[in-house]
């Protein structure tokens, strides 16, 4: 009980058990795996800080994860062969889109906002499909081959997977910096009661702009990635439908902290990933995991350990 | 022209249908409910169970359907959304989302996943002027109209209605008055559900039979909803009808675009006007 409330409260001992974890978790199944789980977790963290630390529920999220993906892609295939230009193109492209849609989003709450994401993740699915098919390959997508840059060489499983994991640790890092600061409190605070903290002086717009946008990008990045990862982009990496994992995970680990979304997302991955085999309806299985965390289940694994 | 404003009234009537009961279930409980596309779909896969499977005609396979749609929407009311009443909204949208993909896998167990074609049940077209009018569209019209016209004297002129409409306006104040709420709302859930089974099996002429048709046309009566403003009956009315109009002018000039206007409409509303809730 002790070790647990410690740990919560040194960021480099969050840092470290995430890392490890990882990295045991890796090399005992299978690094080409983990690296996806390593990578869901980074957009968990980003959804996180607009769910559980300002308390909008977006049900459009894979907006943004394809908007990095696309981003990547496009500039990978049309502009440079430089990896990390591409990466870096996919997270601006996420922040643009951010930008634009935010200042009419960022206005709605609860269920306007929860829908008005989902509008807009059709309409992206929708352009990549059919209006930009001729750039973006339609239904096929765009594939890729990454060579490297340097001494890196992506096609290289383990370096793709430590890539991954530093790049995990940088984000957590900067969450767990960002919510232990004021502003963390501020976002605390327009969670809790948006009127007081607005009647206390502060301009809630633009902090929850911020927020937005923030983790937009952090989507962004997840979804660069990805494409990274699979070495191709393709329609299924913006579908709405596939929105709902990313609340699904964040809740199964416990909303409002960085290792309760980083446990989240590890275990979705993993049931995501090893359940279906033994069970049939997985559409099934995943509502009524759903209901149940709806009902009885609303702290999450974090939060139930953390009581302990 | 005339045509495109005629398939856009089809349209609009039945994206009026389903929503009403959406917009209902928001007003009064200011719950999102994912579970109505479950029971739009229901109602449109029942149609074609009965109609292809047992032969019966359209006119008594559309009242099975939405007595079929029936015990359906009653157990989602008892177990899952009176669960919800004044629960944060975020674990109202998870909860009833559940309930649709539980729904969804269950159709796509018993249909299959492809695709299902269901004709036209009337199949006559009237000559009016210079263009052609399938006649079955509008049927659809006109039954618009009169579930338009019912609902209003139902909200109007009984003493249900009259509850239901005080109780958008004042929760707390007709709880005072000793009326039990929650009945009430019970039975406007179970009534805008019929509705979408309704639309469900009007609809399932024009387009096809799919699994995620609930979904797909849920996001569109929320587009409805959230123009026509939550809880507010003529407004969801006339969003309907317009965003109707839309999609079908839209889609005579590039067919692929016309659902993704809606969207774009709806955001330019919610640009110019403050939004509630």
């Amino acid at each position: 009980m002790r070790m647990i409330k410690r740990l919560e409260r040194s960021p480099t001992l969050i840092l470290a058990v995430i890392t490890a974890g990882f990295i045991i978790f890796g090399y005992s199944t299978s690094i080409l795996k983990i690296t996806d789980f390593i990578i869901f977790c980074i957009y968990v963290l980003g959804y996180d800080l607009l769910y559980g630390h300002m308390g909008r529920l977006s049900f459009g999220h894979m907006l943004y994860l394809g908007a990095g993906a696309y981003g990547t892609a496009l500039c990978a295939k049309y502009l440079s062969s430089n990896v990390f230009l591409a990466i870096l193109c996919g997270i601006l492209f996420g922040a643009a889109i951010g930008g634009i849609l935010g200042p009419i989003l960022i206005r709605t709450k609860g269920a306007c906002f929860a829908l008005l994401n989902l509008a807009f993740n059709q309409v992206g699915h929708f352009l990549v499909l059919v209006p930009l098919a001729k750039i973006t390959g339609g239904e096929d997508g765009i594939s890729l081959h990454f060579t490297g840059y340097r001494f890196l060489d992506f096609s290289n499983i383990h370096q793709l997977f430590f890539l991954s994991l530093i790049s995990l640790i940088l984000v957590a890092f900067l969450i767990i910096k960002f919510t232990h600061s004021p502003y963390g409190i501020l976002l605390k605070g327009i969670k809790e009661n948006e009127t007081r903290v607005n009647f206390l002086g502060y301009n809630t717009y633009r902090y929850k702009l911020i927020t937005f946008v923030l983790s937009t990008t952090i989507a962004a990045f997840a979804g660069a990635l990805t494409t990274l990862n699979y070495n191709y982009a393709n329609p299924s990496f913006i579908d709405p439908h596939r929105s709902v994992e990313v609340i699904f995970a964040t809740l199964m680990g416990g909303a409002g902290s960085v290792l309760g979304a980083v446990i989240g997302g590890a275990a979705f991955m993993t049931i995501s990933n090893y359940l279906p085999r033994y069970i049939l309806r997985w559409e099934m299985f995943l509502g009524l995991a759903l209901l149940i965390i709806a009902f009885k289940f609303r702290k999450g694994i974090w939060g139930y350990i953390r009581e302990i | 022209m005339l045509q495109t404003i005629f398939y856009g009234l089809t349209i609009g009537g039945i994206l009026y249908i389903i929503s009403i009961g959406l917009s209902l279930t928001f007003g009064a409980m200011g719950i999102v409910n994912f579970s109505h596309g479950l029971i739009y779909a229901i109602g449109a896969y029942t149609i074609y169970a009965v109609m292809a499977k047992m032969g019966i005609n359209f006119i008594l396979g559309a009242v099975i359907a939405v007595l079929v749609s029936i015990p359906f929407s009653y157990i989602i009311e008892k177990y899952v959304i009176r669960r919800l009443y004044g629960e944060s909204i975020d674990y109202a949208i998870i909860a009833t989302y559940a309930v649709l993909l539980i729904g969804v896998d269950a159709i796509k167990w018993i249909w299959g996943a492809s695709p299902l074609p269901i004709s036209d049940p009337v199949g006559i077209s009237i000559q009016f002027l210079t263009m052609e009018m399938p006649l079955y569209r509008l049927i659809i019209i006109g039954l618009t109209l009169l579930i338009l016209i019912g609902l209003s004297l139902f909200f109007k002129k009984t003493i249900i209605g009259k509850i239901i409409i005080a109780g958008l306006g004042d929760r707390e104040a007709v709880r005072g008055l000793g009326i039990r709420l929650d009945k009430y709302f019970a039975i406007i859930f179970i009534l805008g559900s019929a509705l979408a089974a309704l639309g469900g099996v009007l609809y399932s002429p024009i387009s096809t039979l799919h699994p995620y048709m609930g979904f797909h046309i849920l996001i569109l009566c929320f587009a409805v909803v959230i123009v026509g403003g939550m809880g507010n009956l003529r407004g969801t009315a006339i969003a309907a009808f317009s965003l109707g109009l839309v999609m079908a002018i839209t889609g005579r000039i590039w067919g692929p675009a016309a659902e993704a206007m809606v969207y774009v409409v709806m955001a330019f509303v919610l640009m110019i006007r403050p939004i509630e809730t």
